[in-house]
């Protein structure tokens, strides 16, 4: 009878502290729902963990990506690439960037910096500098991020932007915007497939612009 | 339209059979419903999806529920009545849609939602969702480009009840808004209508006549924006729309709408009915219950391939 007892009140005690985590994880999880859904946090949090490491791995030198994209989109979107697998978007490729830089616009708030990485002296790629940056290739270019995942596509459209917001804030704002022409320049980004003749515009997670 | 009223008036009677508990021996039936083909673009999605059912071998039943979540609630009684074996959906609201679309997911009928969506998954077998956000975004980059980046404009915005409307003005505002000089001097809506939009136009420009840009939450009140501009005389003022219509094709054309978004109205139908025949055949899912489908820019230099809510490559 003693051990019957004892039994119940271990089994009452580790059913009350089970029960106990269970109501708090339940109510986090409800005030998770009812607060303000937080895409920066949301980008700030998978940023130093998952995205740069990611982008590490993934990121070949652009020579190297655009000639692939050249010869095949679909097998070099494979190989350098993500898109989701259902829909109609283009594959986001993601790239290093080595090179110099041959013209710049800063005077748009859409700023940018075309580079060569060839040394034909012509522009390669176009780099968004910010403060505005158009698209969401930094997303787009994730295999571990998911439309489906969220509400809406206004929630992922602001998750998206919050990637733009965060390079903004961490490395663009810290950027030099003058003379930058002949400068040398290294960044890792993403960039959606371009049409036809133009250049890409890639999207910088990381970037220098030297001497 | 005439067809359309033929079939919404069959719909009906058949609402009627099943209130008498008929038995419905319709095998081979997809249920299309959309918001009214007043609107080009949502008459290009059921004529889409009726081409692609045809092509499979359906029947289609084609119905409209104008915007009007109640009577989109009878159509799917409608169809439900008529044992049909798909209902392919444009719905009447992203909350409102959940529980006429859970109806038929209950009565054993998938259903295949197209350009908007819905605030739940597992309900419908696959969302298409036309990235009305994605667009904006576009079509408010183009206008900021178009404007300099500087400039006083006004906004249309549509229809208050449709998620779009809200949605796209948001993602106008989300690239507008980084632009300190562009000021927005009046923002109204003008019900995607195209009569409305040339009269809240034509008052808006006698309170606020140096403006410089009107971007429009679709095509129809874009047109009704750029009749308005150019009755005033004002032919400086850049107008943008949303959809890619034939109509506005031809003004950007002619030069005078500068830009549009389109929509992939007729493509994403067809491929919202070829999903709901692999369903039906072999009970198999898209991959992803929600897709996306993108927007793409249309301007001066690729309009000559806009046909009817497609671009040709």
């Amino acid at each position: 009878m003693r051990f019957k007892a004892a039994a119940v009140i271990v089994f009452a005690a580790a059913f009350g502290l089970a029960g106990c985590k269970f109501v708090k994880t339940a109510d986090k999880e409800k005030e998770d729902q009812a607060g303000a859904f937080d895409p920066d946090t949301l980008v700030a949090e998978m940023w130093d963990g998952k995205v740069l490491p990611y982008l590490e791995k993934r990121a070949a030198p652009l020579a190297e990506v655009l000639a692939a994209t050249a010869a095949d989109p679909d097998a070099a979107g494979r190989k350098y690439g993500y898109k989701a697998k259902q829909g109609n978007a283009p594959w986001t490729f993601m790239a290093k960037v080595d090179g110099v830089i041959v013209a710049e616009e800063t005077n748009s708030r859409a700023a940018y910096v075309d580079v060569d990485v060839d040394g034909d002296a012509k522009a390669d790629v176009r780099v968004s500098i910010g403060p505005a940056i158009r698209g969401t290739a930094l997303r787009d270019c994730l295999d571990f991020v998911d439309f489906n995942a969220f509400k809406n596509q206004i929630e992922w459209a602001q998750f998206g932007k919050a990637f733009n917001t965060h390079v903004n804030a961490t490395i663009l704002e810290k950027l030099p915007r003058e003379g930058l022409t002949g400068k040398t320049v290294t960044a890792t980004g993403a960039y959606p497939l371009p049409a036809k003749g133009q250049l890409p515009q890639l999207v910088p997670a990381t970037i220098a612009i030297g001497g | 339209m005439k067809v359309t009223r033929r079939l919404i008036t069959v719909g009906f009677a058949a609402v009627m059979a099943a209130g008498v508990a008929m038995p419905s021996f319709a095998a081979d039936l997809i249920a299309i419903i959309t918001p009214s083909h007043d609107n080009p673009f949502f008459k290009a999605e059921a004529v889409g999806a009726e081409a692609k059912a045809k092509e499979l071998g359906y029947e289609a039943l084609v119905l409209v529920h104008d915007d009007d979540a109640n009577k989109q609630s009878q159509l799917i009684d409608t169809a439900i009545g008529r044992g049909a074996k798909a209902i392919i959906l444009d719905n009447a609201g992203a909350d409102a849609s959940v529980a006429a679309v859970q109806k038929a997911k209950d009565a054993g009928i998938p259903s295949f939602l197209i350009d908007r969506e819905i605030n739940a998954a597992g309900v419908a077998v696959s969302q298409i969702v036309s990235n009305n956000y994605q667009g904006a975004q576009l079509g408010a980059e183009e206008f900021v480009k178009l404007m300099g980046e500087k400039g006083n404009y006004v906004e249309l915005v549509g229809k208050e009840s449709d998620t779009n409307a809200g949605i796209r003005s948001k993602g106008y505002h989300d690239v507008i808004d980084e632009y300190p000089d562009m000021k927005m001097v009046a923002q109204q809506s003008a019900n995607w209508s195209q009569t409305e939009a040339y009269s809240k136009m034509e008052t808006i420009l006698q309170a606020n006549p140096d403006i410089q840009g009107v971007i429009a939450g679709n095509d129809t009140m874009a047109m009704g924006a750029i009749a308005a501009l150019q009755a005033a005389g004002k032919k400086d003022v850049i107008v943008t729309g949303f959809d890619g219509s034939n109509d506005v094709r031809d003004s950007i054309k002619a030069g005078g709408i500068k830009a549009t978004v389109l929509q992939p109205a007729y493509a994403q139908a067809q491929l919202a009915v070829q999903q709901a025949h692999d369903f039906i055949t072999s009970g198999k899912k898209p991959a992803e219950e929600k897709q996306l489908m993108d927007c793409v820019l249309i301007n001066a230099d690729n309009a000559d391939k806009l046909e009817t809510f497609a671009l040709k490559d």
